[in-house]
């Protein structure tokens, strides 16, 4: 190293970012005080220091609980972290639970008051949690639970880990089945805004979050953090409405939704076994749907659970109303026949016919335009002349396995039959 | 078939040396006499299972460095291995490493490997050594190439994790919480090829390591290093300064090796007015063509990507297979996809390829055994590198050869008149500095995002704590009540910086020529401009492929294939502009001597078209790809006003190109580092100084020392200099100098040494 510079000013060369916030606090230990005054919370003592607890209670819609009859009873969770990356350098510095308590529920957020108060934090979150049978969390399967396991990891703090309950229901993965493709998303604040009802009045964006924490451990306000609190206050609140909400839709609400993806709904009950239900809303979702597309779709579910019922005969009623119109779609449609009636029936003359009505009926689309595009009508046509030829094959092959058998039965002597 | 008779390679070895034609051109031959091998016994300690397995795979005894290396390990000492290539370095730390985990199963390792090809081989070789000792090894790679459904397998299984420096820094360090299990049971850590952990990259492996280590104390481990390394000068020094923490150096080879030739081979003068020799790449070509023809199987290392291929053409229209057969000559380079390469390797060892051109040895897989002969087509850049080279050749038994094919470049022909720095001189020091600010800064954010910092805690240097202020002015992290530092940005700091001084992003190269595009390979974000402008041809597998476009947003070069009788060169310009000077001499002895921080700039402008075989200029055009940008440190000298005042500027101008030229050979020779790690521009009249300036500079960003060191041996770049241009037997210059006239005018070679003696 040379020694004409120091290195404060070598510092000065290679520093990258000169903009300086304000320095640590001064407030140091009273910080947690500071913060439960603020928020009226509470402090618990907990191995290894105390931990902030503020605990509300929220109204929620009559009903609520009668729909989760049943249910195991759950903590509703979330958690608010320094970053997004779930390396190690990423704390949470807020955890939200919540349960339902007849009309009401009863949530409790444990804050972080500084970084070195962590271990404290950790285990509160983990004894709040283990009193219950089950978590349930919005994307929580990839980022609020494995967080948890990261932190307690971090401080050794395996007992805890252990104790987490085994049962963990995602909603992430059904809201976005049920309500994505209607909403456009499938955000918490989407469910919220098209399915729930519920309207965020101030509202923290979540991409702040984390700069609202550093702000505040930089000597600001604990004011900055109000809006964080109650952004994870209502997340809870909304995961247990959510929760309401698909029970009921599950257990036949389903027919009365204004908002909801037929398709995503139909595999929804199929999971749970229902498979009536789901082809009911399969067939009365294809009758009112104005969407060809989407018709075309639907009744694609509707056949597969048809012929998983074994009802291959209403499985190709289903399809042969979709030829009544000369069109794509309908060429589309005579071509399902074929397969079922070659895959599922091994009638394979019916499938010639059903392929050459294919045939036919795009000629006559096409003839009086309604065909779609050039390219739509000649992917169908390329589609119906390789399963023409294909059958004619298999005509012709089974054709000729009967001749030779014909054959070899002429030749052999005839045996006595015994 | 392919397989030529027993002895046939000796003979052939043999009539080549005695071709009068030949051995005109080989200015130095040494022969490596036959070595039995030396044995140690086994120890006594070792599992009796691992022993069977050795046993079975044809390995009775130990090497005495086999056993030395198990010997420091079992003692709880680091070791660094330095023995030639197939010298059963691998087994060195498979050893205790296989034997430590025979012996306690939740024992666990980390292997480190500079290239994903090279962690492939090894898992390859270690699964065989562990299955014939009936250890049920649990081990895989770690890299982009493992598919995400085993990576979390192996996080929490994986006894012997095989990764890179990179995978540690940017994915298994910053998530050590998900690797928990590696970390407090991590008995063993493997650093295989060494000698590539230095300049920049190594200062950042580092600083890697003291990662590494903070996470392991963190978890309560403290694993032991065991290092393996190429011959360089000082493998102690590189692996202690890259562990900070003492080794035991392990250099004593005990493998047996058969008669080696080593052969200095200068291409024929061409044209003697102008002092050029013959083309290196077809003197090696004819070398090539008679060992392959004579079936000793051959390695032939080119310099560049285009030299590879045009010698692969080369060579695959001399041995044309028959119609129908594959072609028995492989080109062999970093761009190629992992299963081509495998299917070369794998082509190598059981004798259907014949010969092979590559672009380093480091880049093939470590399994292909000792081949009969390599030959290197201009000097690799290093004494390192090039015995490296020279060691894929060689075999237990039987005779080998291995010959280095000098270019007209100056370094080159240094050698090829002093082979003695070859042979005699010690080779390179690895240098490394971790504590590089630039490089070390961006640890510490990365470390502290990993475990919080305490106060007195020192990474690395004594200044961490103004280091960490630093930090916490900068708002990255933030000092708590209990005095320790915490990361407190939301960004990911591993994610901000790589650990290669090359861009981290690749060009993939798309080849449109059929019905469905299908990707070629890939070149590196350096080496795209050079080689995959538009327009330009670039060759693969000795398929010439016209480049359509370039996409340089989206890293895309797209290709057609072509068929053309010329090939592409692009030239690189150069802008180097001064940010601060940080030291002067003082008083300037004979002109000005500074040293500073300076922005290097570099632009591919044009190219030319060159025809095959004659290699005439058919044709040129520019190229539009944006500038890119390095911050370094430089050293640079200015000759006195009063005696540049003499000449007329176009004598300067010549003058600065030969004073340019050989102050980069001089200069690499004195810092014993690859020239190309030195960059070296000459302005006539320079922006900053104003008068005709030399400049060197550290090569990669930010800087590894090197132009520092310089800076303290300007007495000696000038003096040797002179030395080496007044000794030079030419007229009035030629490559090995200052360049022939042509280029640096009728009175270049004189008024270099005029400047140079005014400066000294």
């Amino acid at each position: 190293m040379p020694p004409s510079r120091t290195l404060a000013d070598r510092l000065e060369a290679v520093r990258s970012r000169p903009v300086a916030p304000a320095r640590a606090g001064a407030d140091g230990p009273d910080r947690l005080d500071r913060l439960a005054r603020w928020f009226d919370a509470r402090t618990d003592v907990v191995e290894g220091g105390r931990v902030l607890v503020v605990e509300r209670w929220v109204a929620v819609p009559a009903g609520t609980a009668e729909a989760l009859t049943g249910r195991a009873a759950a903590a509703y969770f979330d958690t608010e972290t320094t970053g997004l990356s779930t390396g190690a350098g990423t704390v949470i510095f807020l955890a939200g639970t919540a349960r339902l308590e007849g009309d009401r529920i009863h949530a409790r957020q444990y804050l972080l008051s500084d970084f070195p108060h962590e271990p404290p934090l950790l285990r509160a979150i983990a004894a709040d949690l283990a009193s219950s049978e089950r978590i349930v969390t919005y994307n929580g399967r990839t980022f609020d639970l494995p967080m948890l396991a990261a932190r307690l990891t971090f401080h050794g703090l395996f007992a805890e880990q252990a104790s987490l309950p085994d049962a963990h229901d995602d909603l992430l993965p059904d809201a976005r089945r049920l309500f994505r493709r209607p909403l456009g998303g499938a955000r918490l604040a989407d469910v919220e805004a098209g399915i729930l009802g519920v309207r965020r009045t101030s509202d923290c964006p979540g991409s702040e979050v984390p700069t609202r924490y550093f702000g505040f451990l930089a000597g600001g306000s604990p004011d900055i953090l109000a809006e964080v609190l109650d952004h994870n206050l209502q997340d809870i609140v909304s995961l247990a409405l959510l929760e309401a909400q698909l029970c009921r839709l599950r257990s036949g609400g389903w027919r009365e939704a204004r908002v909801l993806d037929p398709r995503g709904m139909a595999l929804d009950l199929l999971r749970l076994g229902a498979v009536d239900d789901a082809l009911e809303l399969v067939e009365s979702a294809q009758a009112t749907t104005d969407d060809p597309a989407e018709a075309n779709a639907l009744r694609r579910v509707a056949a597969r659970l048809l012929i998983a019922l074994g009802h291959v005969d209403r499985a190709e009623a289903l399809w042969q109303l979709g030829t009544r119109r000369a069109s794509v779609d309908a060429a589309a449609a005579w071509i399902e026949v074929a397969r079922i009636r070659e895959r599922h029936r091994g009638d394979i003359a019916g499938a010639m016919e059903a392929t050459a009505a294919a045939s036919r009926v795009l000629d006559i689309a096409f003839a009086l335009g309604r065909g779609g595009s050039m390219s739509e009508v000649g992917r169908t046509r390329i589609a119906v002349e390789r399963r023409l030829r294909r059958l004619r094959r298999w005509v012709a092959a089974a054709e000729r396995r009967a001749e030779r058998a014909r054959r070899t039965a002429a030749r052999t002597p005839r045996r006595a039959v015994a | 078939m392919l397989t030529a008779p027993l002895g046939a390679a000796d003979d052939a070895i043999d009539a080549l040396l005695g071709d009068p034609a030949i051995a005109r051109l080989v200015t130095a031959h040494r022969q490596l006499e036959p070595r039995p091998p030396r044995h140690a016994p086994w120890p006594h300690d070792i599992d009796p299972r691992v022993v069977d397995a050795l046993k079975r795979r044809g390995i009775d005894a130990l090497y005495t460095h086999q056993a030395a290396t198990y010997a420091s390990v079992a003692a709880g000492r680091n070791a660094v291995v330095v023995t030639p290539t197939a010298s059963g370095k691998t087994l060195c730390y498979n050893l205790p490493v296989l034997d430590g985990i025979a012996g306690d199963e939740t024992a666990r390792a980390l292997y480190l490997f500079p290239t994903k090809a090279l962690a492939a081989d090894q898992l390859v070789e270690l699964r065989a050594l562990a299955g014939a000792a009936e250890i049920g090894l649990k081990t895989h790679t770690y890299d982009g190439d493992t598919p995400a459904n085993i990576r979390s397998v192996v996080r929490a299984a994986g006894q012997v994790v095989i990764t890179n420096p990179d995978m540690l820094h940017a994915a298994i360090l910053p998530h050590h919480t998900k690797w928990f299990k590696l970390f407090e049971n991590l008995r063993y850590v493997v650093i295989d090829e060494l000698h590539t952990y230095r300049g920049l990259f190594g200062s950042h492996v580092a600083n890697v390591i003291r990662r590494l280590r903070r996470i392991c104390n963190h978890y309560g481990s403290d694993p032991i290093f065991i290092c393996a390394s190429a011959t360089i000068a000082n493998p102690r020094e590189l692996a202690e300064a890259v562990l900070e923490a003492p080794v035991d150096l392990i250099d004593d080879n005990g493998a047996p090796a058969g008669r080696k030739h080593i052969l200095i081979v200068n291409p024929p003068v061409a044209n003697q007015e102008l002092g050029i020799r013959g083309s290196a790449l077809l003197t090696g070509q004819h070398l090539a063509e008679r060992l392959i023809g004579g079936g000793v199987q051959t390695i032939a290392f080119a310099r560049s990507r285009t030299a590879v291929e045009v010698l692969t053409s080369y060579l695959r229209e001399t041995f044309e297979p028959p119609p129908g057969h594959p072609h028995t000559i492989r080109g062999y380079r970093g761009g190629y996809l992992p299963n081509e390469r495998h299917e070369i390797e794998a082509g190598l060892r059981d004798g259907r390829v014949r010969g092979v051109v590559a672009t380093n040895a480091l880049e093939l897989g470590i399994d292909i055994g000792g081949l009969d002969a390599a030959i290197s087509i201009g000097y690799p850049g290093t004494i390192a590198s090039t015995w490296q080279q020279m060691g894929r050749s060689g075999r237990r038994a039987g005779t080998s050869l291995a010959a280095l094919v000098c270019s007209s470049a100056p370094i080159d022909q240094f050698l090829a008149a002093h082979p003695e720095y070859l042979f005699d001189a010690s080779p390179e020091h690895g240098l490394v500095n971790p504590d590089n600010l630039h490089v070390l800064l961006n640890h510490l954010r990365a470390s502290t995002f990993e475990l919080p910092v305490p106060a007195g805690e020192r990474f690395g240097i004594a200044e961490t704590p103004t280091l960490l202020d630093v930090l916490q002015e900068d708002g990255w992290i933030r000092r708590a009540d209990d005095d320790r530092y915490y990361w407190s940005h939301e960004n990911f700091p591993a994610s901000d910086f790589s650990l290669r001084s090359g861009a981290p992003e690749n060009v993939v190269i798309i080849d449109t020529t059929g019905d469905r595009h299908r990707v070629l390979g890939e070149v590196d974000l350096f080496a795209a401009p050079l080689l995959v402008h538009e327009k330009a041809i670039y060759i693969h597998q000795g398929i010439q492929h016209h480049v359509d476009r370039l996409d340089w947003e989206e890293r895309k070069a797209y290709v057609t294939r072509t068929d053309v009788d010329y090939y592409t060169d692009a030239d690189l310009g150069i802008t180097l502009k001064v940010l601060e000077v940080l030291e002067e001499a003082d008083p300037p002895p004979a002109g000005l001597r500074q040293r500073g921080e300076v922005m290097v700039a570099w632009k591919v402008t044009m190219f030319k078209k060159l025809k095959y075989h004659t290699h005439e200029n058919v044709g040129w055009g520019s190229i539009s790809i944006p500038e890119q940008e390095m911050h370094t440190t430089a050293t640079w000298l200015v000759p006195p006003a009063e005696l540049v005042n003499r000449y007329d500027r176009d004598t300067l101008d010549g003058a600065l190109i030969g004073l340019a030229r050989v102050a980069r050979t001089t200069a690499s020779l004195l810092l014993m580092c690859d020239p190309r790690d030195l960059g070296v521009l000459a302005q006539v009249q320079a922006p900053f100084t104003g008068r005709p300036t030399l400049y060197l500079y550290d090569a990669t960003p930010g800087g590894v020392g090197l132009t520092e060191r310089l800076f303290g041996l300007t007495d000696d770049l000038v003096r040797t200099s002179r030395q080496a241009v007044e000794s030079c037997p030419c007229a009035d210059g030629c490559p090995a100098c200052v360049g022939p006239a042509i280029e640096v005018g009728a009175r270049g070679k004189a008024t270099v040494v005029e400047l140079l003696a005014g400066m000294s």
